[in-house]
């Protein structure tokens, strides 16, 4: 369900699970137009010369992954404030899960609060954080 | 062992590093799209409302990341995450400074010895110093153990 207004929000409410593209010619894309291009970025065999399992996905990316999946079930909304913790990294061509739930709904001001999860296919975190989103009011 | 107070007293709120930015508009699609994002407002150059992403905005706090006095804590810098919050859209050619300035700094005890937190808040601002977005970066040092 798409959400339009504050008055669409429930408590609990899981959004829509999202798994970004996280292909090594996307993350070194988006590594290049930050100004972050080189192999850690951009190379599995460079990142891996530099101690790193494989090409990282970097731990901003995986904030616009949480943004983005936020936006596709919120077309209406305004990401206010996004805080993540990368505790671990994500590697390029691995898949990504994005997960939310709603933990807060402020109906008098449209603000509601996310908890959001990047996971790895075996279910380890890889980034978690929280948002706040403004929805219009009814 | 590092006092963190002393710390403190002596780094946090003073403003140690300016840079000015002009985001290109190739380069906030890129973000944008990459990121897996559909709002029209970051993926439509044309569109009357397009801006940066909140993504994009953590990426102008790279650099220098500490004070040039700042003690040597024995470890590298790891980068343990990032916020922002944003107060006003921020566009393509719009020219804007990053001042950033030392906002935390808080220890915890783990099995393999203390880490040290260090928050880094940059705070965006346009040409009539209206504040526009902050993006603060959490940088964790393992502290190097006393021999």
């Amino acid at each position: 369900m798409s959400i339009e207004n504050i008055l669409d929000v429930e408590f609990g409410t899981e959004l829509p699970v999202f798994e970004p593209d996280t292909t090594l010619a996307n993350v070194g894309a988006f590594a290049r137009a930050v100004g972050w291009g080189g192999p850690r970025f951009e190379s599995h065999e460079g990142a891996r010369k530099e101690g790193f399992p494989g090409a990282l996905v970097p731990g901003i990316m995986g904030m616009g992954f949480l943004v983005s999946a936020i936006h596709r079930w919120a077309p209406t909304g305004t990401v206010e404030h996004i805080d993540g913790v990368f505790r671990a990294p994500m590697i390029a061509d691995t898949p990504a899960i994005i997960s939310a739930v709603v933990t807060d709904i402020d109906e008098d001001e449209g603000l509601v609060e996310l908890d959001m999860t990047v996971k790895n296919t075996k279910d380890e975190t890889r980034v978690f954080g929280t948002a706040r989103l403004r929805l219009p009011k009814a | 062992m590092v006092d963190i107070d002393e710390l403190k007293k002596q780094f946090l709120n003073a403003e140690f590093d300016s840079k000015n930015f002009v985001l290109d508009a190739e380069n906030l699609l890129v973000v944008a799209k990459t990121s897996g994002e559909t709002r029209a407002q970051f993926i439509d150059a044309e569109h009357a409302d397009f801006q940066a992403t909140p993504a994009f905005l953590c990426s102008l706090a790279s650099g220098r990341h500490l004070p040039i006095d700042f003690p040597a804590l024995g470890g590298i810098p790891m980068d343990g995450g990032k916020a922002v919050e944003c107060f006003a859209p921020i566009r393509a050619g719009q020219p804007i400074t990053g001042k950033s300035h030392l906002h935390d700094i808080y220890d915890k005890q783990g099995r393999s010895g203390r880490m040290i937190f260090i928050v880094v808040r940059m705070e965006i601002v346009d040409a009539q110093e209206t504040l526009l977005a902050v993006s603060d970066s959490r940088l964790v040092i393992r502290e190097k153990p006393t021999a």
